[in-house]
């Protein structure tokens, strides 16, 4: 057995670092921030957020704030998504694209005014996007700004979410629809909190100053929810289908490609960047397509596995694991188009040996 | 980390440890390891009758992370497998060296045993690996 005992721990600390680091948290680099991976255990924090609710330090995230009177032609000029259906105090998630339609990331912005937008990009893509946000910008009357490095981003997430976090805050979250968000205070500091998560439970993904960090972490955990890391994170995403950049989607990748017909909108009369590509490949499908995978046979299938039928190669896994929840290995793969209907068997090939895969109905497990 | 190592076991450097009882040797992977890995999902075993040689890949664990090669600390013929980690690879995790057996190796070559690690010296070299 050979193990990473070394990590590169020269990263960027969240304002949680040291606290990760008190509870026993293993420490790890991920897209150059020093991140937990986990606490004690995936499979216990997976299964308390499934079952009771988990505290995420998502402070690796990057946070942008638009504003000005073009912001909204803006979006729209670069968004996938059609802002016409967003309304103030809603969010929306949605994909920028290049103009071949591949994907530069995906995102989710909140409406606070029609003037002013709170924008979370994925912590790989910061820099990236905050220079083709600014690239684009030249027509618009839009500033741009990163404040990722002066706020803390939590998730909240779980069924016992809503009961555990009503003590500590001054307004009815019970009647915050998905996607919607207040500012208001938690724990007595203020607070932007969202109803949106990445786990396939209710929940919420709360940012505040930094400074606010460690007492509104401890007062969350303090609810009785438990801390949860990345390792968690991403099991509970692959279960809820939820795409994670740099697998699912990345730049060549299109989101027609990753099953997200759904989000490119017609937007009739409005330009976005991406357009001609992503309406052709609407109506005229692509050549190959996301599909949900369960293994048949024993093992566990990771990313860039690849996909075999009668001995042609027909695909590969973009992520891959065992389930905590269904107790059963899950992936989730591109494959050409004419082997992606449900039940379409075929076979991942796992170091030297072929193992069966069957595709299923996504999401694998959703309670939203 | 309060990980235990039992003395009355041998261990290979790379994290097998070794019962000796005649010249069977029954293997599993260290408290150390197991907590390496995290949680353990899933054991690939080697076939009953395989005879391999020491430092061949003998199997391998995957953990909610990450897939690892178990190594064979001895040459020798598998002669059982412990088919409880099939439905049960928590066993590892929990109990390494109990329930989380994971093979029986009939040693061809005892002259190897001597060259296994004890538990002073197992002890040491994780030491080196964390610092």
């Amino acid at each position: 057995m050979e193990f990473i005992t070394k990590e590169d721990l020269n990263g960027t600390k969240t304002p949680l670092y040291e606290t990760h680091v008190k509870l026993g948290a293993r420490m790890v680099n991920f897209a150059g921030w020093l991140m937990p991976v986990q606490y004690e255990s995936i499979l216990k924090e997976h299964e308390t957020v499934r079952t009771l609710a988990g505290v995420f330090d998502i402070s690796h995230m990057g946070e942008f704030i638009f504003e000005g009177p073009d912001v909204i032609p803006f979006l729209q000029y670069l968004m996938v998504n059609d802002l016409k259906l967003l309304e103030k105090s809603k969010g929306q998630y949605s994909c920028m694209c290049y103009e071949n339609g591949t994907v530069i990331d995906d995102l989710v912005y909140y409406e606070e005014s029609p003037e002013r937008f709170r924008m979370i990009v994925n912590a790989s893509n910061i820099e990236k996007d905050f220079q083709w946000i600014n690239e684009q910008i030249e027509n618009f009357q839009v500033k741009v700004k990163d404040v990722s490095k002066e706020r803390c981003r939590l998730a909240f997430q779980g069924p016992k979410s809503d009961e555990l976090i009503a003590p500590l805050v001054d307004t009815d979250l019970s009647t915050l629809n998905r996607f919607y968000f207040v500012f208001c205070n938690l724990c007595d500091v203020p607070a932007f909190i969202a109803r949106t998560g990445y786990t396939g439970e209710r929940g919420f993904e709360i940012s505040f100053k930094n400074k606010y960090a460690v007492t509104i972490w401890n007062a969350l955990l303090k609810t009785g929810a438990g801390a949860a890391g990345l390792g968690a994170r991403d099991s509970l995403r692959l279960e809820a289908c939820y795409c994670l950049y740099g697998h699912e989607l990345n730049n060549t990748i299109t989101p027609i490609e990753a099953g997200l017909n759904w989000l490119v909108k017609p937007k009739e009369g409005i330009d976005f960047i991406g357009k001609e590509v992503l309406i052709r490949q609407k109506k005229e499908g692509t050549s190959r397509v996301l599909v949900g995978l369960n293994l048949l046979d024993r093992g566990i299938i990771r990313e860039n596995y690849k996909l075999f039928k009668n001995g042609v190669e027909i695909g590969y896994l973009t992520s891959g694991g065992f389930s905590p929840t269904l107790k059963k290995t899950i992936g989730l793969a591109l494959v050409e188009t004419k082997y992606s209907s449900i039940g379409t068997e075929f076979d991942v090939e796992i170091r030297n040996k072929l193992l069966k895969a069957k595709v299923v109905p996504t999401p694998f497990y959703r309670n939203i | 980390m309060d990980l235990k190592f039992p003395a009355d076991l041998k261990y290979a450097p790379t994290h097998e440890w070794v019962r000796m009882g005649g010249d069977i040797a029954t293997v599993g992977i260290s408290d150390y390891a197991q907590h390496k890995l995290g949680d353990i999902v899933y054991v690939e075993l080697p076939e009953i009758g395989a005879v391999l040689e020491k430092g061949s890949v003998a199997g391998e664990i995957e953990s909610v992370k990450a897939v690892s090669e178990l190594f064979m600390p001895l040459t020798g013929e598998i002669v059982e497998t412990n088919g409880n980690i099939a439905d049960n690879p928590a066993f590892l995790n929990s109990s390494p060296y109990g329930e989380g057996w994971i093979m029986k190796i009939k040693v061809s070559n005892p002259d190897e045993i001597k060259n296994l690690l004890s538990v002073e010296k197992y002890q040491e070299l994780i030491e080196k690996e964390e610092d």
